[in-house]
């Protein structure tokens, strides 16, 4: 047996994400003693009609979410305990509302910091309903191997090591949370474990103190002993004290209280919990308290770590009288099964990757580019060319060669309004569309006719040099194979009206010491085009393709250089449009030749 | 349990209807003098002026002076203002209206496990505090408003006659009312006091604790609480304040000037059981302090930083019961953090580090904490085998 917790007992919890939890400890408990969960509803008004899925074994349970405790028990009238870890603002309220539910006659209050007058409010209620309040700041209840009322016993691993799975003689309540699972493991170790243990919060004021419980475990005849983890200030432990002492009882009473070191201190100074203040006059003082706990006939070592071996010593004494018999382990548990994290670490499966990446990582504290942490480029003077050789090509490309790219990047980061990538990119600004949207319709547009032809130029000059062929060798397999050589013509540039994008270029990159067989191939190439007509000049494509092959970049690459450098100008023209709060822009008819057929009359449906 | 200076705590009590002499704080003499035009009462009445800080002893310490007439009370609040009290310096005093009187009585309002007490003694001053039997008492239950009959009757049994009865009455039902209304946990009125000209009763001095988790319902407290052990909070101590203040979960510092046992445990149980266990093995705390509730790692970092700044320390405890679901591995990283910082900055030099903790991922954690070793800490590191406190044991044995 057990008290105020057990198989019977069903759960709302009120609150959000603590609350949740929360809920997924008690799963691990119930799977731990195949009891299904036993959280059956959560009351959270904003997420109202929703669930949370709580994982329990390797499946996911259901539960729903109400507006109000009463909902909740209407759905669920199996329902009698209600965990509160709503804020201290709105615990009161909470509270209430679980304390007028008249399916609920337990209810545990989780939330910490709630005012004094609140608490004192809602365990005078209670009482007069004939329920249970427990806590603020309650750790939890456990009954073991029947029930867990929040995160009180902690860790799966925990659960086990210290025998929650099946019961054990003693009873346990405490003020504070950590110590409850202390006590909880000590039972299992130096004795057969625990029947309850109960937080019951370390606030001045209790919503039920030790005597409540103190009377429920003398009526339950599983619990042979029970231990209180006390604290100086107030007078619970003195009501304790004088509740053993008044007559014979049943269980044997055990203690502890801490707050010895308060007779060393300064005066006034405060320790701990909310209710750890002595009183005037020394009221309230550890030693008070232990000094009446001991004259009341309870056991009260020394020291906690004496706990132990008083416990070791209550109990053999129980198995000797025959009061108590060794308990029988069972011959196997559930384990919880492992994450795929933690199984992986321990070695225990092996998963295929989805994907595999070789140019980053940003597992770390910052990202890495093929292996160089961002922070050590950028102290160590590298720029954005660098890292886009770094992620394009996976080397660390000179300064030189950084510095082509760069001018690259400058000479094709816009080219007006009127070129179909920022048209479509502006068209989409005064449509009131987002900036990825609208950059993406712009990006869109590069392809065969614009500024994507850097990839297809490239690839072809290359195949050129590679192959050693004439330029009339070239123009032949080309008008064979593939038609127009890209990277070759413009719309408005011309020998006469030369594009200054491409002399600035091809200037630049031949006063540098370095080999360029491509972009000289493909100016022999325009040498001999710009002659059959004078507007098959190099156009930039053609030009920073073949500059772009001579550095060394993948043909594949190459687009994405005029792609990055355009965006820049995309987003300026979206920015621009966005600033100017520009309207809707409609083609006007005069722009639009109608060749479609004239008005005529629609032929009856057949 | 939050205190509240004299000042705000007269306000309070006007506010509810209990006379208080006319009273003014202020932070400079300055200040004082243009009170001075700006209110008679400061020209015309003797006046007392004290030291507005969270200090005991104050008449022993010359910070309370009475009698005085104005030009007297700025000599005094000259003499006061920037006088050093320990770690306390004086930065405001409070200049109230000496009320003329013979008769001194004693009322207070507390909270109780029941609900509310109200105390009543016709005597006051530290007369009330040798006759405690003269204290009467009207215990109301949770939500029970006092009755008019009540409180009558306890000034009875409390010695007060004739019209006195109803005046205390009225007295004792306005301390009531500012008690429940702004979630006081403790109000008390030593002396109460008759005023000749009019016969009113007038609350002379107050003390008043307010419910720091009440807060949030009282937008008009726009005073800060005081320290309440008798000086003001160090820089460290407010920083720790600080951060405790915006986390989930808790990190509490108080320093103990004089020890050389530094504590670093966590939970708010367990660090006074640790604290206990240093006092009973005779060594001498440098401080208190404790995380709890899964603090974030910075937090904890900030909290080591504080520990490992404490002057003269040789031990640290990191002590720590088996957590519910503070995660181990993520506090001992800021512990760790903290260490090494500390370490970096010349300080734990001869410092022995001594762990005990159980709790969500304990393995990984106190693996973490073991491997400190190969960086040259000096720590000794231990698991839920090892009982709670055995850690202080170990670590002053050689006391």
């Amino acid at each position: 047996m057990s008290i105020l917790a057990n198989k019977d007992t069903y759960v709302v919890i009120q609150g959000g994400v603590a609350g949740v939890n929360a809920a997924r400890r008690m799963a691990e408990f119930c799977y731990l003693i195949k009891r299904s969960l036993n959280v059956l509803a959560f009351v959270y008004p904003p997420d109202a009609g929703k669930t949370h899925e709580i994982p329990y074994g390797s499946g996911l349970v259901t539960v729903p979410i109400y507006k109000t405790v009463a909902e909740a028990t209407k759905h669920h009238s199996q329902i009698n305990t209600s965990l509160v870890y709503i804020g201290a603002d709105r615990a009161l309220k909470g509270g209430m509302e679980a304390l007028d539910d008249s399916h609920i006659k337990v209810v545990s209050m989780i939330t910490e910091g709630v005012p004094e007058k609140d608490a004192k409010i809602l365990g005078r209620h209670a009482t007069k309903l004939g329920k249970v309040f427990n806590g603020p700041s309650s750790i939890g209840i456990v009954s073991a191997g029947s029930c867990r009322l929040g995160v009180i016993g902690g860790a799966f691993d925990n659960l086990v090591l210290s025998k929650l799975y099946r019961e054990g003689s003693f009873g346990v309540i405490t003020k504070s949370g950590g110590l409850s699972n202390e006590i909880i493991w000590i039972c299992s170790q130096f004795a057969d474990g625990i029947t309850t243990a109960i937080g019951i919060g370390g606030d001045a004021y209790p919503g039920t103190d030790y005597v409540s419980y103190l009377e429920m475990f003398e009526n339950d005849p599983q619990t042979k002993a029970v231990i209180i983890v006390g604290e100086m200030g107030g007078d619970i432990e003195e009501r304790a004290a004088e509740w053993y002492g008044a007559k014979k009882r049943r269980v044997k009473l055990m203690a502890v209280v801490s707050g010895f070191c308060q007779e060393s201190l300064p005066k006034g100074m405060k320790f701990g919990h909310a209710g750890a203040k002595e009183g005037l006059k020394g009221e309230g003082s550890a030693r008070a308290k232990s000094d009446a706990l001991k004259n009341a006939g309870a056991i009260v070592p020394a020291t906690f770590g004496a706990l132990g071996p008083a416990i070791k010593e209550a109990y053999q004494e129980m198995l000797k009288s025959g009061q108590v018999k060794e308990p029988v382990e069972p011959a196997s548990l559930p384990k919880l099964p492992k994450s795929i994290e933690a199984a992986m670490k321990a070695d225990e499966v092996m998963v295929a990757p989805l994907i595999r990446t070789t140019i980053s990582d940003d597992r770390g504290d910052e990202p890495c580019y093929d292996g160089y942490p961002a922070s050590e480029l950028i102290n160590k003077g590298y720029e954005i060319p660098h890292v886009v050789g770094l992620l394009w090509d996976k080397r660390l490309i000179s300064k030189q060669e950084a510095e082509i790219i760069k001018r690259i990047m400058m000479l094709s980061a816009d080219h007006g309004p009127c070129v179909s990538g920022a048209l479509g990119t502006i068209i989409a600004a005064c449509a009131g569309i987002g900036l990825s949207q609208s950059v993406a319709a712009g990006l869109i547009m590069i392809g065969p006719r614009f500024g994507g032809a850097v990839t297809d130029a490239g690839r072809f000059f290359k195949h050129a040099v590679d192959n050693k062929m004439t330029v009339d060798e070239f123009l032949v397999y080309m008008k064979k194979n593939h038609g127009p050589v890209p990277g070759i013509g413009h719309r408005v540039k011309s020998l006469r009206n030369p594009d200054k994008r491409v002399k600035e270029l091809v200037g630049y990159v031949k006063s540098l010491n370095m080999k360029t067989p491509c972009l000289d191939f493909a100016l022999e190439v325009e040498k001999i085009t710009s002659v059959k007509k004078d507007n098959l000049i190099l156009n930039v494509d053609g030009t920073m393709a073949a500059v772009l092959v001579d550095i060394g970049f993948p043909v594949d690459s190459l687009n994405g250089f005029f792609i990055l450098s355009r965006t820049i100008g995309l987003i300026g023209h979206w920015v621009d449009q966005k600033r100017q709060d520009s309207r809707l822009i409609r083609l006007f008819d005069y722009l639009v030749n109608y060749a479609a057929p004239k008005r005529r009359e629609v032929p009856p449906l057949k | 349990m939050a205190k509240v200076l004299e000042g705000p705590g007269m306000g309070l009590m006007k506010k509810w209807g209990i006379t208080v002499p006319n009273y003014v704080v202020v932070t400079s003499v300055d200040e004082l003098t243009k009170l001075g035009q700006a209110n008679e009462w400061l020209k015309k009445s003797k006046l007392v002026v004290k030291a507005h800080e969270a200090l005991g002893s104050r008449f022993k310490l010359g910070l309370v002076k009475v009698d005085l007439d104005f030009k007297a009370a700025e000599a005094a609040a000259k003499e006061m203002i920037g006088r050093q009290v320990g770690s306390i310096t004086v930065s405001q005093v409070i200049v109230s209206e000496m009320i003329p009187h013979k008769e001194e009585y004693y009322c207070a309002v507390k909270s109780t496990r029941e609900g509310t007490d109200i105390l009543v003694a016709n005597c006051g001053g530290i007369e009330v505090e040798s006759n405690w039997e003269r204290v009467k008492r009207l215990a109301l239950e949770v939500g029970q408003q006092p009755s008019a009959d009540a409180l009558e009757k306890v000034a009875k049994d409390a010695g007060f006659t004739g019209p006195l009865v109803k005046k205390m009455a009225d007295f004792a039902g306005k301390m009531f009312a500012c008690f429940d209304s702004e979630d006081a946990q403790y109000l008390e009125v030593n002396p109460v006091v008759l005023r000749e000209q009019d016969g009113e009763l007038i609350a002379l001095d107050a003390v008043t604790l307010l419910d720091g988790d009440a807060k949030f319902r009282h937008p008009d407290w726009n005073f800060a609480f005081a320290a309440e052990f008798g000086r003001a909070y160090s820089k460290h101590e407010m920083e720790v304040m600080a951060v405790d203040s915006k986390i989930k979960g808790s990190v509490k510092f108080i320093e103990i000037p004089g020890g050389d046992t530094a504590m670093l445990p966590a939970g708010g149980g367990a660090s006074v059981y640790y604290s206990d266990a240093v006092v009973a093995r005779g060594g001498k705390l440098a401080n208190y302090a404790e995380y709890s509730g899964d603090p974030p790692d910075w937090a904890v970092e900030v909290l080591t930083d504080k520990v490992c700044s404490l002057p003269g320390i040789k031990n640290i405890i990191v002590g720590g019961a088996i957590a519910n679901f503070t995660d181990v591995v993520k506090t001992f990283g800021g512990i760790i953090n903290g260490f090494r910082k500390a370490k970096s900055e010349g300080k734990l030099k001869g410092v022995k580090i001594w762990v005990r903790r159980g709790g969500p991922r304990e393995k990984e954690g106190l693996d973490a904490m073991r491997a400190l070793k190969d960086e040259g800490f000096d720590i000794n590191v231990f698991d839920r085998n090892t009982p709670l406190t055995d850690i202080v044991d170990k670590a002053l044995q050689n006391k």
